[in-house]
């Protein structure tokens, strides 16, 4: 949208209002409402979200190890000397490290590919963080490889696009179990989904 | 105020994107009603009762609500998954190619129930035999054929003589083969040789499952992809993007392993 969609609004409100509304899931109503907000808000408050965007742009790295977003490379996971070597869990972007982090229970690294292979939106392997991925793969430490991709046709593929093209025989590779979601119900899950669960069941 | 209409449709999911916080803005082909772009609601959290049921080269029934700018799906039900398609890199990468033409080909509210079955014919001989390229070449021509593209293949298009058997040429710009004696001033003007002449007017007479018994040396192949792939990508007015990876899968071909 353009400045002249907001009549009788000033030119740096209209800015604003533009530049919201150019964020992954703001239409133009809410960019009007965070711009109102923004505006009221104290200006040491105001100045600091301004700040944080500029930090973030002037700061944020990509790990040289993981290719996940971090301040200084190698990243605090990478870092850390008590996180397991042996193990590396593949995801396709930073939230899905921040999710994995959340549950606690894997003490590995991981490697983050920025993406998935989808060819009709005309990105292919060269558009990830895929050579980055093979480089490591090399670490005689590295005995599994998890491809925590989404579930999704793209993500699928990108796996299977990992599991061909890497080469070392004695290289555990995994993905994550595929099944019913806490809170799901059989009636309204899909057949791949039940088919998967079904192959996946365990011990009562 | 009258309550918001409602209707059913069976179609293949063609792609989606993610639309807010957690829809998905899902591109389809419907066998009644053509191409639909249709919102489903919520359907990213795991818990939704979409989930899985939304992703692309998946034959869907669904119930559909109209909405005010986009119809929402509100309820979907799947009727062909291509589960064995799904687990074969190569042959999902042919799948989203002929998903993308059929996106690029189909418009919205105008319906063509034979692109629909086309589609659907196609994938289940991708599914079939993956390594084939002949489902594609076959595709293509039959894309031309539904789509009132149908290349002209037993006349000359510019003199109307009966073609010989003998070598042609071919141009899509001109809709189809010409013989040897007319010269039209076109860029697009490539030789035809009498061998793919006959391929072409076979996929005319046949279903794409025939179509795909045929086997044919690899310069026959070379010459029908760049013809038909050349005369597709003419008539869709810009760049296939999907067949980069498709190219580069063929190159590499290593053996696959799925996990
Ligand atoms: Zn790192
Ligand atoms: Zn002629």
């Amino acid at each position: 949208m353009s400045s002249e969609n907001i009549p009788g609004a000033a030119p740096s409100l209209s800015r604003l209002v533009q530049e919201l509304n150019r964020l992954p899931g703001i239409g133009p109503k809410s960019a009007q409402r965070l711009a109102y907000y923004i505006i009221r808000l104290p200006d040491d408050e105001a100045y600091a979200l301004a700040d944080a965007v500029t930090s973030v742009k002037q700061n944020i790295v990509f790990c040289a190890d993981c290719q996940n977003l971090t301040d200084a490379s190698p990243c605090p996971i990478c870092a850390d000397p008590r996180r397991d070597r042996s193990i590396l869990c593949v995801v396709e972007d930073p939230l899905d490290v921040l999710a994995m982090e959340r549950t606690r229970s894997y003490r590995g690294l991981y490697h983050v590919l920025h993406g998935v292979i989808s060819p009709i939106n005309g990105i292919g392997p060269d558009q990830l963080r895929l050579k980055e991925l093979f480089n490591r793969l090399a670490e005689p430490e590295l005995t599994e490889l998890v491809v925590a991709t989404n579930p999704t046709l793209e993500g699928e593929a990108t796996a299977m696009y990992i599991r061909r093209h890497q080469s070392r025989e004695d290289l555990r590779i995994t993905h994550l179990a595929r099944g019913l979601p806490v809170g799901g119900s059989l009636e309204y899950s899909d057949e791949t989904t039940l088919t998967r669960a079904f192959q996946g069941r365990q011990e009562l | 105020m009258a309550p918001p209409k409602t209707y059913r449709c069976e179609a293949i999911i063609l792609g989606y994107s993610p639309l807010g916080e957690a829809d998905l803005l899902v591109t389809m082909y419907a066998r009644e009603q053509g191409k639909i772009r249709a919102v489903g609601k919520g359907a990213r959290r795991s818990t939704s009762k979409l989930v899985g049921h939304l992703e692309p080269l998946t034959v869907v029934r669904m119930s559909m609500v109209n909405g005010r700018s986009m119809d929402i799906i509100s309820q979907a039900e799947v009727v062909e998954s291509f589960a064995a398609l799904k687990e074969d890199l190569t042959a999902i990468s042919k799948g989203l190619y002929l998903s993308e033409l059929v996106d690029g080909f189909g418009s919205e509210d105008i319906a063509n129930p034979p692109l629909f079955q086309l589609m659907i014919q196609t994938l289940r001989a991708v599914q079939a035999d993956s390594a084939s390229d002949m489902p594609l070449r076959a595709f293509e021509f039959h894309l031309l054929q539904v789509s009132g593209l149908m290349p002209e293949l037993y006349h000359c298009v510019e003199c109307r003589q009966e073609l010989e058997p003998n070598a042609h040429r071919f141009s899509p710009n001109v809709g189809g083969t010409l013989c040897l004696e007319c010269n039209p001033d076109d860029a697009h003007l490539r030789p035809l040789s009498l061998r793919a002449l006959k391929v072409l007017r076979l996929f005319d007479r046949s279903s794409i499952a025939e179509a795909c018994k045929l086997s044919i040396d690899d310069g026959l192949a070379d010459e029908l992809k760049s013809l038909l792939s050349t005369t597709v990508g003419y008539w869709l007015g810009k760049e296939i993007r999907s067949n980069s990876f498709l190219e580069r899968l063929h190159k590499e071909s290593l053996p696959e392993v799925y996990i």
